[in-house]
């Protein structure tokens, strides 16, 4: 069995990373986009996008978020339908699903670190 | 992907607004200014907003492309105002603001002049009176500028706080190395 550093849970807390920034990049871009006319608000399913980057092992990400507009928001007259509190709260919400993932992580990385130190002792 | 394109996205918007607080802030300046380069009274202006790049999908840009977007909407405002050529802050290139903006963003597709009639008041002693004792005055109302101004420092407090949330993950993913 080979020697590795990385868990599989460390590969999927990279793309559970991955991933919120994938969402955070577009939250941002809804705010941005708040006063444009026409613009439609975007999103995607993160966990079916989640799920798929599991299944994946070539570790691709562009395929498992597609980004669509996101339905059931109210449009205003000039056509745009980005509602501020949506994106405030999924900002906050992924602040923290990313603070999680880096928590997890670094838990993940002292676990190897007390591994290769273990002889010290 | 890294964090520091979203807060490309996030300065994008942060710029664009502040345009928009720029164009306000000159509308109530000039208000009472009845002679400008070319002897008309001023016209009001206002910014137009425009997506740059982002992950469009196809249907999505199909369904900008059939109306649903800004094309529609310039249809519709087409009769009363006209691009601003060389004005205030116009001739901002759309097609080159979009290739080199930040992914996702947004920016100033352009300042527009609002055509309205301008406002008669008579005031005969005034040097730009007409000979019928009237002074031409631009057609601005305080409190559509004051609204498009609130409109614009909340987008950009918005903005200024996804920025703020942005750092915070960038520094607490540089914790991994800490560990």
């Amino acid at each position: 069995m080979a020697m590795q550093v990385t868990t599989p849970l460390s590969d999927a807390l990279g793309k559970y990373l991955d991933l919120t920034s994938e969402q955070m990049k577009l939250t941002a871009g809804n705010m941005a986009n708040v006063d444009t006319p026409g613009y439609r608000t975007k999103g995607f399913n993160f966990e079916q996008a989640f799920l798929g980057a599991l299944n994946d092992a070539t570790g691709s990400l562009g395929a498992q978020a597609p980004v669509a507009n996101v339905d059931g928001l109210v449009s205003r007259p000039d056509g745009n339908n980005v509602s501020m509190d949506r994106e405030g709260m999924q900002m906050a919400k992924e602040q923290l699903q990313f603070r999680f993932g880096v928590e997890v992580l670094k838990d993940q990385y002292s676990n190897v670190m007390s591994a290769i130190h273990a002889e010290d002792k | 992907m890294n964090l520091f394109g979203v807060m490309d996205v996030s300065a994008s918007a942060l710029r664009a607004e502040r345009v928009r607080a720029e164009v306000v802030a000159s509308n109530m300046a000039n208000a009472e200014t009845t002679r400008t380069a070319d002897g008309t009274p001023y016209q009001r202006h206002h910014v137009v907003f425009e997506e740059v790049g982002g992950n469009g999908s196809f249907q999505q840009t199909l369904a900008s492309q059939m109306g649903d977007g800004l094309g529609g909407l310039n249809n519709g405002f087409s009769s009363g105002i006209q691009p601003l050529g060389s004005g205030l802050i116009g001739g901002l290139n759309s097609s080159a603001v979009a290739a080199n903006g930040a992914p996702g963003g947004v920016a100033v597709a352009g300042v527009i002049s609002d055509n309205s009639a301008p406002l008669r008041r008579y005031d005969p002693g005034n040097p730009d009176a007409g000979k019928d004792g009237y002074v031409a005055y631009p057609d601005i109302n305080p409190l559509t500028e004051m609204v498009d101004l609130m409109g614009a420092t909340r987008s950009y407090g918005m903005n200024a706080s996804a920025v703020q949330a942005e750092k915070n993950m960038v520094s607490s993913s540089l914790d991994i190395l800490k560990s």
